[in-house]
């Protein structure tokens, strides 16, 4: 084999692990944005707070497994926390408030990671069984890489499976249709939004601590993932999770493939596919209601 | 007859401070008060969408940076332009680029434009940041000579002069807020004010909801410009962080918010609080985000009315319980 062929399947290969975790975080962002109609600008906080939580879990206990369980539950905890106390008060008010609201606890949650944890970079070394290299079709690909991509692909199964094949699942895509006539229906629906906001969190707290390993822990470390999985559900349709899949997997390897031929410019490909979407289809590739 | 009066004693009194402010106070709070001229007039801007249209623009530093970016490239690309020129071509840029992209954004409405701003500044932030031949990257632009106001070639002010600046930059931004404040009263911000509160309801009246709302945001684009603008003459340096960074966007929001949603002096009032506390905090603690973000919270919970809300029914309550005293 070439090692032209090398390049373009571990770009591929690196793309789909960017974009599995992109649709991790853009999955909880737009099933929130579905039901509840709250733009949740401190979801990718919650991606870094997780990253942060794990760091200090290990330094404690030592162990990378135990900071991959705990910390994303952790995070839920807080967004828990935040949905009931905070974001519910305000539901009555309308959008804008609960939009200034998830900024205030944007600002918060960056500057007390900065107060605890000071504003360098952490290292954050995966465990000893992920290190290292693993040969696929004549390529050496970092096997931490690899398990990523199957975390992220087995928490998605399981989320498809509860969302189409149980009676909650139902009530989630029933809710994200229309919140008001599920509620209607005699189905406690404050319950529901909390339990999708805590989903919907932990799900990119899971992505934080995965993304730790590769890129370490940062202030910075919400920035860039959290402009993509915006960029993500604009594109594949508010409140769609088929679309937020697709767009993902596609933006992830429209970066890194990117990144390979014009480096200067690829983080741009992805608004200017935005653009064109939106322009043909105002409501993104799969959205339906505003 | 003599509210009328008492309000020119006013304006009259506030010119004066104004003119005078600099030789009492000194260089520094010179500076202060440039910032928040800027800041007010930046936050106005928003507050036209917000307050008077009902649009949360997310990604208004876009504006704001295409403006300070126009001038800084005007000043340093072309030899011995005039500094009305140059603010002229950071106003023009501004207002090209809401032009370009008002067809998209005009659609939505509510969260969606709400996010689709947010997208298009991230795109600016992004384009700022790679296209390093002609915005220096993470650097930016700094440097660049700021020209002498000539005024028909009979006298000329040197800007690099504070207090000269200071001048110059009160009265672009005393105009641009004057005519902000103009056009929420002409008939096309009444308008603007029935698509905030019924925007199908203007559409069946004859008025042209999509066409009132792009020319709304061509608007509040072209005055952000103008604070853009004189935010590149005075600081000399425009970087992607300082201008197209997200908290360049939600400084105004925040201190519109604080100041009170829809009246329209209430983004000077937030801006004003926002720089007093900014003041006193940083004496205390560097963390003056944290702060923010949690005032930001406990306004938006607590007093959603904002600052001018509050004093607007405390004196409505004044009102109420002296009419009922006599």
């Amino acid at each position: 084999m070439d090692s032209m062929t090398a390049v373009y399947i571990a770009q591929g290969l690196h793309g789909l692990a960017y974009g599995m975790l992109l649709f991790l975080v853009a999955s909880g962002l737009t099933l929130i944005f579905g039901m509840m109609g709250i733009l949740n600008i401190a979801h990718a906080s919650f991606f870094m707070l997780s990253g942060y939580f794990c760091y200090q879990i290990l330094q404690w206990t030592g162990n990378f497994w135990v900071g991959l369980i705990i910390a994303p539950l952790l995070t839920a905890i807080v967004g828990v926390v935040v949905e009931r106390f905070l974001l519910r008060r305000m539901r009555a008010f309308g959008h804008v408030g609960e939009l200034l609201v998830t900024v205030g606890i944007m600002l918060i949650i960056l500057e007390s990671v900065q107060y605890f944890w000071g504003t360098e970079s952490l290292p954050l070394p995966p465990p000893h069984i992920l290190e290292g290299m693993v040969s696929i079709a004549g390529i050496a690909y970092p096997i931490y890489r690899l398990f990523v991509i199957g975390m992220a692909l087995f928490v998605l199964v399981i989320l498809f499976l509860i969302l189409y094949k149980t009676r909650i699942g139902m009530i989630v895509r029933a809710a994200v249709t229309d919140p008001d006539m599920v509620n209607a229906l005699g189905i406690n629906i404050p319950v529901i939004f909390s339990l999708v906001f805590a989903v919907g969190t932990w799900m990119a707290g899971l992505a934080g601590v995965a993304i730790a390993p590769i890129i370490t822990v940062f202030p910075g470390l919400a920035d860039q993932i959290g402009m993509d999985a915006f960029v993500v559900v604009i594109t594949g349709g508010f409140g769609s999770l088929g679309g937020a899949f697709l767009v993902s997997i596609v933006y992830g390897l429209l970066n890194s493939y990117g990144i390979q031929f014009i480096s200067q410019l690829a983080p741009v490909l992805m608004f200017i596919v935005m653009a064109l979407v939106l322009i043909v289809k105002p409501m993104g590739l799969f959205g339906e209601r505003e | 007859m003599t509210t009328k009066r008492l309000s020119w004693i006013f304006w009259i009194a506030l010119l004066l401070f104004l003119l005078l402010y600099p030789h009492i106070f000194g260089a520094y709070y010179t500076n202060v008060i440039v910032i928040f001229g800027i800041f007010s007039l930046f936050a106005l801007s928003v507050n036209l969408l917000l307050g008077f249209t009902g649009l949360l623009s997310f990604g208004h530093a876009m504006f704001f940076g295409v403006g300070a970016y126009g001038v800084a490239l005007a000043l340093t690309h072309i030899e011995g332009c005039p500094l009305l020129v140059a603010l002229l071509i950071g106003i023009g840029s501004s207002f090209i680029f809401a032009l370009i992209i008002s067809p998209i954004l005009v659609r939505a409405s509510g969260t969606a434009f709400a996010m689709l701003t947010l997208a298009f500044c991230m795109l600016m932030y992004t384009l700022s940041l790679k296209l390093r031949n002609i915005t220096q990257g993470e650097d930016g632009i700094g440097g660049f000579p700021i020209p002498d106001l000539n005024i028909l070639g009979i006298v000329s002010f040197e800007m690099t002069d504070p207090v000269n600046f200071y001048y110059f930059a009160t009265a672009v931004l005393l105009i641009s807020m004057w005519g902000l404040w103009f056009i929420t009263k002409t008939p096309f911000g009444m308008v603007i004010i029935s698509i905030r509160d019924n925007a199908m309801r203007v559409d069946y009246m004859g008025y042209k909801v999509v066409n009132s709302k792009a020319l709304v945001l061509l608007v509040s684009a072209s005055f952000a410009g103008v604070a853009g603008s004189v935010y590149a003459l005075f600081q000399n340096l425009v970087s992607s962080d300082g201008v197209f960074s997200i908290m360049t966007s939600f400084a105004p929001l925040i201190m519109t918010v604080i100041g009170g949603v829809g009246s329209f002096f209430g983004p000077i009032v937030g801006s004003g609080v926002m720089m007093l506390l900014e003041e006193v905090v940083t004496r205390y603690t560097e963390r003056f985000s944290l702060v923010s973000g949690i005032v930001l919270v406990l306004v938006v919970m607590f007093v959603p009315m904002g600052l001018t809300g509050v004093v607007k029914i405390a004196r409505e309550k004044w009102v109420l319980r002296r009419a009922a005293n006599e």
